[in-house]
């Protein structure tokens, strides 16, 4: 540009501009390619030059080993960030308004609070507080303010009153039979979940979003064929699949994910596909490919955004599956024994319960707690992000 | 160059095919747009009108290629692509229809359009300024703070503000979103704006406006426009030439002021006659249009229109007063059918005065379809009554026989052929044909 340009619209040289064409991305964009380039670095680096029993973080003094479902959850924690949490400030008028109709719902207000913990806690809880760890003398301990017959317990860290070992404030929820804290364990257990609910979810949303958008958009064969996939998909029997994996690989963490989500978008694909066929005869639609866009920018600018209400509500009703089946997994002893989940937790409880109920029932209200607060989340979210309340409330 | 027209339509036709079965056998087509021609000229507003269905959105978006075009030519001499010549093998290089990829996004630049439905014609989640605003990201200019300025400016020229840039679509009314559209419409500087019924859902008050706006941002930037409505009164406010469409075709093109002060097709008669009139006394009154709506699918032979024609002429030998031909062709094409329950008429005389005569059943009918109790012309009257008495006599076929081979029309057999009234006057009617030679005194200009 070489000279002011006065900035109105009949006075654009449209021949400079549709020559000098480059890549145009946005705020959010960079955002995830600046965090997924440096996670993808240090990857690649933790695979091909440090040797498997170094630490990834080593070379900088951490001892923390970031596995693989720490790197696909950093990555869904940055999509998160940029394409869910940065468009609410981007979009301040929009938020408040959001906002408004999500406070009417008082259940969910309380829900999201407690998500709120439950998130940071995964986030940060780890950091502050240590991996529960195994110490055989100090197993039973009962929770603060609760105490439990001396025969149990073979060291009690507390004070022994009449017989009966007495909880302290340095194992606040108790001890398992093993010794581990339960606190640390529920807090360690935040990170699991949170890792299952964003990796999930995101896995899900791809592939769902993907599948029903090219299915709406393509029609024809494409769509038959993809939605007899989805059939497919649907009617697999997910835990057999699972089991079978298990019995052939083992199963660690990752391993759930991925089988669960791949066979869990089914329902997503469908939906977003009849939403997208509804939005894509909207007469904006029309306007738009009149401007000239590619169907690609009017899918990702117009469809999926519209069809986005109603997708985060039923992903957000997905979770509370994933988590149940997790912790159902580790109950019947199925699940990844290494991790410090909650069914994990509650598994290793349940043999206790006569005695030492709360290895099961502090993990359990949680667990409980957390899928119902994820329901309510749904619901709240279903009236607040609908379009069509959105325009009747104009 | 000037007299050259911005946009150039040639036997246009769009046809979808009707397919059914398991085997998505195709059993026919829909002829929804069937070979319609007109020119547009640099800031000039072609209005097109016609009733819901006869293809007036159809050939919208086969013109812009919203939908592919199954035949035809829609030369395209915006754009600064004046000038251009036909190719030896007869295509035109300005011809939309052939458009590469690349150029039907620079067309996309050259021509816009504005729907009806204000409630629909913006993304709900996007601000006005940023749909306003997007047709200029699509075309390349990735200056977020130059788009804005220039969508701020645009909307205050539409009578906004620049401060609604950032208000949401259902912040704003019906009229208010039209102009939004017509923002968005002119974003990209076009030379052709097509508008598909942009006023029909405004209130008349509104619509005033929408049009004045309309009219001052043609006259100020020199767009050209193709207007289209089904409401002769919008029509007639803002077309400079007016092409009335019937069933896929176009029935008669003209200068707005000869078409509505000299229709010269009976189509456009009865659209005429459907604006209210301040005057009691003006002489076009009320024209209804009988007989049956045809589908697109089997569209009537010869004229389209003979089949509601208030004018439908009369064969040689047949001089019957006009609206008992109407009647009479009426009553053919509904025996024909066998859509005419003569039980159910007979039930209804019943109801009146005790056992009807088979006289009070035919006069029944010939009430229904308005036709005179004695028809002047005997040999006309012994046949249709020959045909009543059949049809009462329950021989249905006999009756539709009798009808089909005594009562033709000749707009039935041919196709009318393009009539010049005046200059840049034509219509198709078969009328016309006859009236050649007499009517040049007519007060055709």
């Amino acid at each position: 540009m070489t000279t002011q340009e006065p900035d109105r619209f009949d006075r654009v040289d449209w021949d400079e501009i549709s020559r000098s064409r480059w890549f145009d991305p946005s705020i959010n964009g960079v955002g995830v390619l600046a965090t997924a380039i440096p996670l993808l670095l240090v990857a690649l680096y933790d695979w091909l030059v440090l040797d498997e029993r170094t630490p990834t973080l080593d070379p900088v003094g951490l001892g923390w080993d970031v596995g693989t479902v720490d790197y696909l959850f950093l990555f869904t924690l940055s999509l998160f960030a940029f394409y869910i949490v940065l468009p609410l400030f981007q979009h301040p008028r929009r938020t408040r308004y959001y906002w408004r109709e999500f406070r009417r719902n008082r259940p969910a207000v309380v829900s999201l609070g407690w998500l709120g913990v439950v998130f940071v806690g995964g986030i940060l809880g780890p950091f502050l507080v240590s991996a529960p760890e195994q110490s055989i003398l100090t197993g039973y301990q009962p929770p603060v303010f609760l105490s439990i017959d001396e025969s149990y317990v073979s060291t009690c860290v507390g004070d022994i009153v009449g017989g009966r070992c007495q909880g302290t404030w340095r194992h606040p929820l108790g001890t398992t039979a093993g010794g581990k804290d339960v606190f640390a364990g529920i807090v360690h257990g935040m990170t699991i979940s949170m890792q299952i609910g964003f990796i999930t979810t995101t896995i899900v949303a791809s592939i769902g979003i993907a599948v029903g958008t090219v299915s709406a958009y393509a029609g024809g064969w494409v769509d038959e064929v993809l939605m007899r996939f989805v059939d497919v998909v649907l009617s697999f029997p997910t835990l057999l699949m699972f089991l079978l994996v298990l019995y052939i690989y083992g199963a660690g963490l990752g391993m759930f994910i991925l089988v669960f989500s791949a066979f869990a978008w089914g329902g997503t694909a469908r939906y977003v596909r009849s939403k997208s066929l509804s939005i894509a005869e909207a007469e904006f639609i029309k306007a738009n490919r009149i401007s000239g866009a590619s169907t690609y920018r009017v899918v990702r600018r117009h469809v999926a955004p519209n069809a986005a209400s109603s997708i985060i509500t039923q992903l957000t009703l997905l979770i509370p599956g994933f988590l149940l089946a997790e912790a159902q997994l580790a109950f019947l002893g199925l699940g990844d024994s290494a991790i410090p989940s909650w069914g994990q937790l509650i598994s290793a409880g349940r043999s206790d319960l006569s005695f030492a109920p709360w290895i099961v029932l502090a993990p359990g209200m949680v667990l409980f707690l957390t899928i119902l607060a994820f329901n309510f989340l749904g619901d709240a979210l279903l009236d607040a992000l609908n379009p069509e309340a959105e325009a009747e409330n104009a | 160059m000037t007299d050259e027209p911005v946009l150039s339509v040639r036997d246009l036709e769009k046809h979808y095919p009707i397919r059914k079965g398991i085997f998505n056998r195709q059993v026919g087509v829909a002829r929804a747009v069937d070979g319609i021609s007109f020119d547009i000229g640099p800031g000039e507003t072609l209005g097109l009108v016609g009733e819901s269905g006869c293809g007036k959105s159809t050939a919208a978006s086969s013109i812009v290629r919203l939908e592919e075009p199954t035949a035809g030519e829609v030369v395209f001499n915006g754009n600064g692509r004046g000038g251009a010549s036909r190719d030896p093998g007869g295509s035109h290089p300005n011809d939309v229809t052939r458009f590469s990829d690349a150029e039907l996004k620079e067309f996309r630049r050259g021509v816009q359009m504005i729907f009806q439905d204000p409630s629909s014609s913006f993304d709900p989640r996007m601000t006005v300024g940023g749909a306003v605003a997007e047709p200029l990201a699509v075309h390349g200019m990735s200056d977020r703070r130059r788009r804005r300025a220039i969508v701020e400016d645009l909307l205050e020229r539409v009578g906004l503000s620049a401060e609604d840039y950032d208000r949401y679509p259902h912040e704003f009314s019906g009229g208010q979103k039209q102009r939004i559209a017509l923002a968005r419409a002119l974003v990209l500087n076009p030379d052709l704006i097509i508008a598909d019924e942009p006023v029909s859902a405004l209130d008349v008050s509104i619509q005033a406006e929408i049009l004045s706006l309309v009219d001052d941002l043609q006259a100020e930037f020199g767009l050209s426009l193709l207007f289209i409505s089904h409401d002769m009164s919008v029509i007639r406010r803002i077309s400079d030439r007016v092409a009335v469409m019937y069933l896929g075709e176009i029935v008669e093109v003209g200068p707005t002021d000869g078409v509505f002060a000299d229709p010269r097709h009976p189509y456009t008669e009865a659209l005429l006659s459907s604006i209210p009139t301040p005057d009691p006394r003006s002489s076009l009154g009320g024209i209804e249009l009988t007989g049956t709506v045809p589908s697109p699918t089997d569209p009537p032979s010869g004229c389209r229109f003979h089949t509601r024609c208030h004018r439908v002429i009369q064969p040689d030998g047949i001089d019957v007063d006009q609206s008992d031909w109407r009647g009479i062709l009426n009553f053919r094409d509904r025996v024909a059918d066998g859509r005419i329950d003569v039980e159910s008429v007979r039930e209804n005389a019943a109801g009146a005065a005790g056992t009807p005569t088979d006289e009070d059943i035919g006069d029944r009918l010939r009430a229904e379809f308005d036709i005179a109790d004695e028809i002047n012309d005997p040999d006309v009257e012994s046949a249709l009554q020959e045909a009543i008495d059949r049809l009462l006599a329950g021989d249905e076929e006999g009756a539709a026989t009798l009808l089909s081979e005594r009562f033709t029309t000749p707009c039935a057999a041919t196709a009318p052929e393009r009539t010049v009234h005046a200059e840049g006057h034509e219509s198709s009617c078969l009328r016309h044909r006859s009236e050649h030679a007499v009517a040049a005194d007519h007060a055709d200009d």
